[in-house]
């Protein structure tokens, strides 16, 4: 139920900003509602954190960050993946609403991916003994956050040519192969690594599930109303662009 | 309970920040096309 939940929101999402990057001027209102949904779940969510998950018994309080942890997971998958749609779609039509998609999902899974890396050694420190360790799953997950880091850089340092824009396309596509990589770290490690296996099938506690599930949809939720937002700035920094070229030609 | 406090600061302080960030260069990419208009 709690999965199919996630699962449904993140199509939901994914179709959505799909649709948002079509005519983001006209849709903009749209995204005013998805940051109220999403700061309604968000309030939930910290409320099941508070008042309603159970204090782990081996842990401890400190178990609580991974109802962090865990929803930072599928916005940063979900970023990298919508980076390459938009990087397919402006290769097959070069049309720039395609690449503000791409731009969207690449920072913004940046921004979640950081949350990721930082809050996961938070949590290492008290329970493992140690800030970081150099297994497969945190290695990993790092080479992935500086693929899309050099993509950012990439763009940054070529803003606006059509170069630039089809060289980050064909990158966006081609970095998305380290998702499965990173998913399935643990599972290739064989259990010698530090991090524990993909809690989907760990078969938590219920209460554990549902606080760990309402967090996925909150930060699902955020993750598409940020999107958005930097999709608009995108669009307002290509119109920018015109204007300026229009002046010197 | 400092971990567990740090944790959902930095989170609070990441979104947070990047949402503020994201509305402060709308608001510039705006002004400067209304000033142009």
């Amino acid at each position: 139920m709690v999965s199919a939940l996630v699962m449904l929101t993140v199509v939901l999402a994914t179709g959505w900003l799909i649709w948002f990057s079509r005519d983001i001027e006209a849709r903009a209102v749209g995204a005013r509602s998805v940051g109220a949904a999403a700061a309604a779940v968000l309030a939930l969510w910290l409320g099941m954190v508070i008042f309603y998950a159970p204090i782990e018994q081996v842990q401890g309080i400190v178990q609580k960050i991974f109802y962090v942890h865990i929803p930072a997971i599928i916005p940063t998958y979900l970023g990298f993946a919508l980076t390459a749609v938009g990087g397919v779609g402006f290769l097959r039509t070069r049309d720039d609403r395609w690449d503000q998609l791409a731009i969207a999902g690449a920072e913004v899974g940046v921004v979640f991916c950081s949350l990721m890396l930082i809050v996961g050694p938070i949590w290492a420190k008290p329970v493992w003994g140690h800030w970081w360790v150099w297994d497969l799953r945190l290695t990993s997950t790092l080479i992935l956050w500086f693929i899309y880091v050099a993509y950012l850089f990439l763009r940054g340092l070529a803003f606006g040519s059509d170069a630039a824009k089809t060289f980050t396309s064909v990158y966006g596509i081609v970095g998305t192969a380290a998702i499965p990589f990173v998913y399935f770290a643990v599972d290739l490690a064989q259990g010698s690594t530090m991090h524990p296996s993909n809690p989907a099938r760990e078969g938590l506690p219920a209460e554990m599930g549902r606080t760990a599930g309402a967090g996925l949809v909150a930060f699902v939720l955020v993750f598409a109303w940020l999107a958005a937002r930097r999709m608009e700035v995108a669009a307002l920094e290509a119109r920018e662009l015109r204007t300026n070229a229009g002046a010197s030609a | 309970m400092s971990y567990l406090l740090c944790a959902y600061a930095v989170t609070a302080i990441v979104l947070v920040g990047y949402a503020l960030r994201l509305r402060a260069a709308r608001a510039a990419l705006l002004r400067s096309s209304s000033r142009r208009s």
